[in-house]
């Protein structure tokens, strides 16, 4: 197997297991045919608006076949796209992203500030996140040493992404134009998923790089950064906790 | 993955503009009958719903109650967020009154009747939908469901006719003026409900119809 699928697999451990979404170019019944074998079933599916791309939701996807996803993510034959967990997680992702109807995947002044402005607040409380280039901005994922209880997270991604937007205050940027979204959402949990690292934007067809200090790294460097990102760098549960109280309290 | 299967025009695609060049189908197993079915105005009665439907105002949606009904006024007339932004704050309205309208709509009886009769005579129905069914799948199964409407997919496709003839679909039940003047350019059969938006089409070669009786005859042809 490949090792990048078990690192895939590690960091997804607490991913609500069996569902997926796959993008993917390939269509057709025939192929849906192939998707849906060994049980997996389609909750819906969904011709884009760009080029041919489709995307499936997909449930009750067994652990073999969810490593043939995962492959195929790694091999550019498709992106997977996973779900977190209803209750509790031991990752959380904010996706800041372009908030333009048209030209969103241009990184503007304001993606940058509050990418910034983020990992600044992170690191101030002691956490290393993985920073990963989206295609209309970036994912900033964190990763905790056990699952912690999603209202949790919520108050805390809420609580940092207030402290982050300050950074808008005075610098003559207006913060609505870009979107910050939470993962996991207690209002959105089952209805939408993130892309795993290692993806290829659908527009773009560019490669998920991760954001280092000094700007993109390179692919192969991006996989170490990931893999060093799963294999070192869990928040302990205090950590997370003395970071929740040290935040003030979001309006 | 299949990568043989792959089907990459390599085409960037507007969502409302027709393809000069239209990809390849992929029907699957011959002799497989297939037909796509949109949802609103065509099995239900949804502008009738948001026109006429009651949306009492509550704190749920995070509003003063003047902004909601100058919002609610905005979304009965059809008013598409105008601004330059993807996510606002009346586009986030917009998307909960149309989702109230999924579940308020009443499904036409005879849809339903003619959605049961392609099961039986074992057509393969997919569901194509402009709904973001990332939100509204479970609402939307669940409507389905509670008005005996069968079918095999659910599919949310922006360029539907881009979508049938990708899937090698041949009919299309849709009240959408985009489906219905450029379907026959493409091999797509468009069926559509007559409606009083449909008196300004151009000449076009899809065929209005009062009930689906009609339709059931014209895709046995």
């Amino acid at each position: 197997m490949d090792p990048r699928v078990g690192l895939l697999r590690e960091f997804s451990r607490g991913f609500t297991p069996g569902t997926a979404k796959i993008e993917t170019e390939q269509f057709g019944f025939a192929f849906l045919e192939q998707l849906l074998a060994d049980g997996v079933r389609l909750e819906y599916g969904e011709l884009t608006a760009t080029r041919l791309l489709h995307k499936y939701k997909l449930v009750d996807i067994p652990e073999r076949r969810m490593d043939e996803f995962l492959q195929a993510h790694i091999d550019r034959g498709c992106n997977v796209c996973r779900y977190f967990d209803a209750r509790e997680n031991d990752v959380f992702c904010f996706n800041l992203d372009n908030n333009h109807k048209t030209e969103n995947t241009v990184v503007i002044p304001e993606m940058e500030l509050a990418v910034q402005a983020l990992r600044s607040c992170l690191q101030d409380l002691g956490f290393e996140p993985l920073i990963v280039a989206s295609g209309r901005g970036y994912h900033v994922w964190c990763r905790t040493e056990a699952p912690v209880a999603n209202d949790r997270l919520s108050a805390f991604m809420l609580r940092a992404a207030v402290r982050a937007l300050m950074a808008f205050h005075g610098s003559g940027r207006d913060h609505q134009q870009i979107k910050f979204n939470f993962y996991p959402d207690v209002k959105t949990i089952n209805v939408v998923s993130l892309r795993l690292f290692g993806s290829v934007h659908a527009k773009t067809k560019v490669f998920s790089h991760v954001l280092g200090p000094e700007g993109l790294l390179g692919e192969d460097a991006s996989w170490r950064a990931f893999e060093h990102f799963v294999r070192n760098r869990a928040i302990s549960l205090a950590l997370f906790e003395q970071a929740l109280d040290a935040l003030p309290v979001a309006p | 993955m299949n990568r043989a299967a792959r089907q990459d025009s390599g085409e960037t695609m507007n969502e409302r503009a027709a393809t000069a060049e239209m990809p390849p189908t992929g029907a699957g197993p011959a002799g497989l009958r297939t037909i796509a079915v949109d949802l609103d105005d065509t099995l239900n009665d949804f502008s009738a719903t948001l026109r006429d439907g009651r949306f009492p105002f509550d704190e749920g949606y995070a509003l003063p109650g003047e902004t909601f009904s100058r919002y609610l006024e905005r979304v009965r007339g059809g008013e598409p967020e105008a601004g330059h932004l993807l996510s606002t704050e009346y586009s986030f309205f917009r998307y909960k009154i149309h989702a109230r309208c999924y579940q308020l709509a009443h499904a036409r009886e005879d849809g339903v009747e003619f959605m049961q009769w392609l099961r039986r005579n074992q057509w393969r129905i997919v569901i194509c939908t402009h709904r973001d069914l990332r939100r509204a799948n479970d609402l939307t199964r669940t409507w389905l469901a509670e008005n005996g409407i069968p079918f095999d997919h659910l599919f949310t496709a922006l360029n539907k006719i881009v979508f049938c003839k990708a899937w090698g679909i041949a009919h299309l039940v849709d009240d959408d003026g985009f489906n219905i003047a450029h379907g026959g350019n493409y091999g797509v059969n468009v069926y559509y409900p007559v409606m009083e938006k449909h008196r300004s089409l151009q000449p076009h070669a899809a065929r209005p119809f009062q009930s689906f009786e009609e339709v059931k005859r014209w895709i046995q042809e």
